[in-house]
């Protein structure tokens, strides 16, 4: 059993190309569709929590999958299977762009792709805006841990505390005096 | 011991983080701390994570444990970022049904999410001033016309990501390489 797992996590770990998505999708088409070892609705329950938990989402859909079939050990088996590739990929470029990256063609084409990273990032940013301002508040906690991040360098761990502090605070304002559950 | 700050940086970073996007500010800020990596190197390893496959936030462990530390940095960084997921993951897989419907964790998440934006927003600009301008914050306008022209493939034309990467990789060695601009 922990064999297959980390066999069908390695061969997903092969096609997890930007985000998570990408896994759930080939989760749902072997273990739902194919196996029907597991409900749609299952999946989405897997997804969810391990998207509202810290770390990596993959990661911990990975844990949360494996734990289910074959307890903790399972759950390990599906996470090192799943990073296994993408990790040996990564260290074969990381390895090769250290040697060459005093070329002068990978310079210049390096100096192109870092073009592309602000856009990309503002790309994905605008997609989780919507998610992000559930009530007027989260626009000031937004605005706030901004000042803090750019203009007095708090780190980030503290600002992601103070997030998460606030989260609680506004959600239990909310529930109290207006009588609205914000997580509905 | 580089090996013990490099799991230790990579624990902060995995048990704030939610989700691939909301590692990058965090990872930054690490990297740069330490001296591990600069501005521009950070936007190095955002785009090759973009490119290859697995979730961006273990992909950015692995190249920061191989700049600051080689194989077993990249090992030991990855085992950081994911030591989120052996433990409160595995205490709330037992927990499940407990966990599906929390909804502290639906709160916390109200505000954490803002929290993201801002930092996300922060480090946009960051990479901006690192990636737009020639040092003495003078804009370097190739780049950033380079720039604008990704962003509108990406959002008017929908090109996904790692063509975007690849393109801006041909345009670089035809502007910077070619041209010498």
């Amino acid at each position: 059993m922990l064999i297959k797992l980390f066999k069908d996590f390695l061969k997903f770990g092969c096609f997890t190309f930007g985000g998570g998505w990408s896994i759930v999708a080939q989760m749902k088409m072997l273990y739902v569709d194919q196996e029907k070892s597991l409900k749609n609705e299952e999946l989405l329950d897997l997804t969810s929590i391990g998207r509202s938990l810290p770390g990596t989402m993959i990661g911990n859909i990975a844990m949360f999958y494996g734990h289910r079939v074959a307890g903790f050990w399972g759950g390990v088996a599906c996470v090192f299977g799943m990073i296994t590739v993408p990790m040996i990929i990564l260290i074969l470029i990381t390895s090769f762009y250290t040697a060459f990256q005093n070329n002068l063609w990978v310079a210049a084409a390096m100096k192109g792709v870092r073009a592309s990273v602000a856009p990309i990032i503002l790309g994905a940013l605008l997609g989780i805006l919507k998610g992000a301002f559930k009530v007027t508040p989260c626009i000031a906690v937004a605005a706030a841990m901004f000042a803090l991040y750019f203009f007095l360098r708090v780190s980030c761990v503290w600002l992601v505390i103070i997030g998460a502090v606030l989260g609680l605070l506004i959600s239990e304002y909310y529930e109290r005096v207006k009588g609205f559950d914000v997580t509905a | 011991m580089l090996l013990l700050e490099l799991f230790w940086s990579f624990v902060k970073i995995g048990f704030t983080s939610f989700g691939g996007l909301s590692m990058i500010p965090l990872i930054s800020s690490e990297m740069i701390s330490h001296g591990w990596m600069t501005a521009s190197e950070v936007s190095d390893i955002v785009a090759i994570a973009e490119m290859t496959p697995g979730p961006l936030g273990l992909n950015c462990a692995t190249y920061a444990g191989m700049r600051a530390a080689g194989l077993l940095g990249a090992f030991v960084a990855n085992m950081g970022a994911l030591a989120p997921t052996f433990t409160l993951c595995a205490v709330a897989a037992v927990f499940f049904e407990h966990f599906k419907n929390n909804k502290r964790l639906g709160q916390i998440m109200i505000g954490v999410r803002p929290a993201c934006v801002g930092m996300v927003a922060g480090i946009i600009i960051d990479l901006m001033l690192a990636n737009y301008t020639d040092g003495n914050l003078k804009i370097h306008w190739p780049s950033l016309a380079l720039g604008g022209i990704d962003l509108i493939l990406l959002l008017k034309f929908r090109i996904s990501i790692p063509k975007v990467i690849l393109f801006s990789a041909l345009a670089g060695i035809i502007l910077f390489g070619f041209l010498g601009l």
